[in-house]
């Protein structure tokens, strides 16, 4: 008698008694790569930051705390849409998780608007990424951020037309939770970064 | 043996109350920044409000408690990491810049 087995398949509860994995291991893969990325430009912020204290108080004074707040209000609301998405589709309402996941990038876009309008009030003040250590590191970390930012917009774009297309259910929304996952932890690299330039001095 | 599992939440009242939270506590880190400009205990509390916020995405957006414990870890890791960062910086500034020198 031969004896076959059979792997089971990867639901979206993983049921091994260890928790599930929310969206799926791949993009739990680039969220550390990620979160490795920014945590290195932490310590170069930190490193930074105590060399030259003055000139990072200095330096927070001169940004737009409007916009930095602007950011933080679009990246954490967006979040939080996404998030009513991910829920809504978990109870089997498919319509209301499609409304949810559009007012997220409807909202997410603003952070690229925001953006725009803060480097154009920052040049307009002479500020650039030559201004001194602080601008460097302020330049550095924000534009990486708003990189990381884009991909996740395209990414939210990308769920939206397979969700049109009627991709997901209540059983299987693996790729929503996935992206909610990597909105989620894009955000959370935002409130690091808010009190670090805009509010701390 | 079955070991029963907690199951992910369908109701959004979490997530309002998580969001209202997030809002509210962006908003009195900024009144804080302009009222007790320069004090060196701002950056305990600033570092606790880093600490929340993070928290709160972790735990009711992502849902990290139902997580599996690698990324559970790593989240509490990252989520961590700028807070004690910026205790330690703050009361040891001096002796981190003279450490981090070549």
């Amino acid at each position: 008698m031969t004896a076959i087995a059979i792997s089971a398949p990867e639901t979206q509860q993983e049921s091994s008694g260890q928790g599930h994995i929310p969206g799926n291991k791949g993009i739990w893969v680039g969220i550390c790569c990620e979160f490795v990325e920014f945590l290195v430009l932490f310590v170069v912020y930190f490193v930074a930051r105590a060399h030259f204290p003055e000139s990072f108080e200095q330096g927070a004074e001169r940004l737009s705390r409007l916009s930095g707040t602007a950011i933080t209000l679009l990246m954490v609301t967006s979040s939080f849409f996404v998030a009513c998405s991910v829920t809504t589709m978990r109870a089997g309402q498919r319509r209301r998780s499609l409304y949810w996941l559009i007012a997220g990038l409807v909202v997410a876009l603003g952070y690229p608007v925001a953006k725009y309008f803060e480097i154009q009030w920052n040049l307009a003040q002479g500020i650039n990424g030559e201004s001194g250590i602080f601008f460097t590191v302020y330049y550095y970390l924000t534009f990486n951020h708003l990189v990381h930012a884009v991909w996740g917009i395209l990414g939210i774009l990308w769920v939206l037309a397979r969700h049109l297309a009627g991709g997901y259910t209540a059983e299987d929304y693996s790729g929503l939770e996935a992206l909610a996952c990597y909105w989620h932890a894009t955000d959370i690299i935002w409130l690091i970064i808010f009190p670090l330039f805009y509010v701390l001095v | 043996m079955e070991h029963a599992t907690q199951q992910p939440g369908t109701a959004l009242s979490p997530l309002v109350v998580a969001w209202l939270a997030l809002v509210a506590l962006t908003l009195f880190s900024l009144v804080l920044g302009q009222w007790f400009h320069g004090a060196a205990w701002l950056q305990i509390l600033f570092a606790a409000i880093v600490w929340i916020k993070g928290h709160l995405i972790a735990r009711r957006f992502i849902e990290s408690d139902l997580a599996h414990p690698f990324i559970r870890n790593v989240l509490r890791g990252f989520i961590a990491f700028t807070p004690i960062a910026l205790v330690l910086t703050a009361f040891y500034g001096h002796q981190f810049a003279r450490w981090a020198t070549l």
